[in-house]
């Protein structure tokens, strides 16, 4: 009988050890670099802009490490953008984006030409993660 | 004795309060982001010639030489004038023939990230060659800009000092070297401080009574710029220009058609052999190119035109890509009673009429004013010896 519920716990210990990998980024390793961090679902990326600060009018280059909280997240088809929900607009410019490796991505052409709110739009394969900025 | 004298300072202090100007944490933010004038500067990447005084001497020189067009009759003082600001005065310009848009002043164009009302250019040299070209302007060519510099003994050796070797056999090659020289002289057109840069120095310290002498119905107008008007959302920064541009439901319809705008400056700029991506950029590889490469072409960049700066603006009528409206105060009422129809669908939707009373846009015109220079910046010519 001892024998059997040992079974049990052993076989709930490792459908956990397989939840928190499904749920959880940090069963999956997502150890991120420091930068802003945005989550959705099934992703969690950290992205930081160079130089770090961004001005009105001034050119910037954007890096962004990308980690999957599950399995099966591909990343084939990378975008980055940016648009001004309040005015209805974007940027004037389209951004590139060069792979550095796995999950790692460096892009340039990026310009906000005016101060407000301005949201970052990551397209990672089929997922969307956005994040707000405010430019003085 | 002793409390009695606090208690008086301790009402002038009261009393200068109450006189003094009062603006909040953002309205200060929002006015000290206009400054400081001059702005720093650093010289163009792609431009070799860039900050070299020998190059503004070939440059200057170039500018008020009328053999630059075949006609012998139109130099590029013509339309840019320095006694009018550096522009005509006319509503559109006319060199050979009259064009389609009004021409903007060079003052402060060094720091204009594109050039020309539609920004066809992405260089400054680029778009001096343009209106070399253009044949309602100049009316001229490569090969006979280049047979000028190559004949003339002074040209030519100004350009072998420059360049570092006698012009070259060519035409294109000479001709990016002419817009080269020619936007290092521009680079030098910056100018003079105003009574509103006075003013921003004396708010980001706070010094209450330089302040002051900042006329009132100027800060009421510069209230309006920064807040409700929400001027200074495109008209940024210490040149009052966010560089980019705008549909400001300006009438775009020219005889026998439309002006594009920045629609066709975009397709004008890829074709455009002299463009920032061809091989006369100096800085071949380096970040310069970049904004040109990454520019994206969208349905509504028609009918858009350039951002222009508003230093000096009193001094630059008429106004607008056409010249269309003829005084600051017809601007001030363009914007104020403007007809958001008229823009386009996928347009800003930021502009919408200010409905302002008769007071408030002739405060606003009155800080308009006040970005006038109080003197000009630029040094006096100086005689040019014979190059040897």
């Amino acid at each position: 009988m001892e024998k059997r519920r040992n079974h049990f716990r052993r076989i709930a210990g490792v459908l956990s050890l397989l939840g928190g990998l499904s749920s959880g980024g940090a069963a999956f390793g997502c150890d991120l670099p420091p930068g802003t961090r945005v989550e959705s679902g099934r992703l969690a990326i950290s992205y930081w802009t160079i130089p770090a600060n961004i001005a009105v009018g001034k050119p910037f280059a954007l890096e962004l490490a990308a980690c999957p909280k599950q399995s099966g997240v591909a990343m084939e088809r990378v975008k980055f953008d940016a648009r001004m929900p309040e005015h209805g607009h974007g940027m004037n410019y389209r951004t590139k984006v060069v792979s550095l490796g796995p999950g790692r991505f460096h892009s340039e052409g990026w310009l906000f030409h005016m101060p407000g709110r301005w949201e970052f739009v990551f397209d990672l394969g089929a997922e969307r993660l956005t994040h707000s900025v405010q430019v003085e | 004795m002793i409390r009695f004298l606090l208690a008086s300072l301790l009402l002038c202090s009261v009393a200068v309060q109450a006189q003094a100007p009062e603006y909040s944490e953002a309205e200060t933010r929002a006015i000290v982001r206009h400054g400081p004038w001059p702005a720093p500067w650093s010289r163009d990447p792609s431009n070799r010639a860039s900050g070299n005084p020998e190059a503004v001497e070939l440059g200057e020189r170039l500018f008020f030489d009328p053999r630059l067009s075949p006609s012998g009759k139109v130099l590029c003082a013509t339309c840019h004038a320095p006694f009018r600001s550096w522009q005509d005065g006319r509503a559109r310009a006319f060199g050979l023939a009259e064009v389609d848009r009004n021409t903007q002043g060079l003052l402060d164009v060094r720091y204009h990230r594109w050039f020309g009302w539609d920004g066809a250019g992405d260089s400054l040299w680029a778009q001096s060659v343009r209106p070399i070209l253009e044949p309602r302007e100049m009316g001229g060519s490569a090969a006979q800009v280049a047979a000028l510099v190559r004949g003339d003994a002074e040209l030519a050796c100004r350009y072998r000092k420059v360049f570092g070797m006698p012009p070259p056999a060519a035409d294109e090659a000479v001709l990016a070297g002419v817009g080269k020289a020619l936007a290092a002289f521009q680079e030098t057109l910056v100018s003079g401080r105003t009574p509103f840069d006075e003013f921003r120095d004396a708010l980001a310290v706070g010094d209450l009574s330089s302040m002051k002498k900042y006329p009132e119905a100027a800060q009421r107008g510069l209230r309006i710029f920064v807040g409700r008007g929400n001027c200074s959302t495109c008209h940024f920064g210490p040149a009052f220009t966010n560089g980019e541009f705008h549909d400001t439901g300006v009438p775009f319809f020219i005889k026998g058609g439309v002006d594009p705008g920045r629609y066709a400056g975009i397709r004008k700029l890829r074709a455009n052999p002299l463009n920032l991506l061809g091989g006369y950029n100096d800085d071949a590889g380096g970040e310069s190119a970049i904004k040109t490469r990454q520019l994206a072409e969208e349905h509504r960049n028609f009918g858009e035109f350039k951002v222009p700066s508003l230093r000096n603006v009193a001094q630059t009528a008429p106004y607008m890509h056409n010249g269309s409206l003829a005084t600051l105060a017809e601007v001030v009422r363009h914007y104020s009673e403007m007809d958001p129809d008229r823009l386009h669908a996928d347009g800003e939707k930021l502009l919408k009429p200010l409905r302002l009373s008769a007071g408030e846009s002739a405060d606003l015109v009155a800080f308009l004013e006040s970005l006038t220079e109080i003197a000009s910046a630029l040094p006096p010519r100086r005689p040019v010896q014979p190059c040897r």
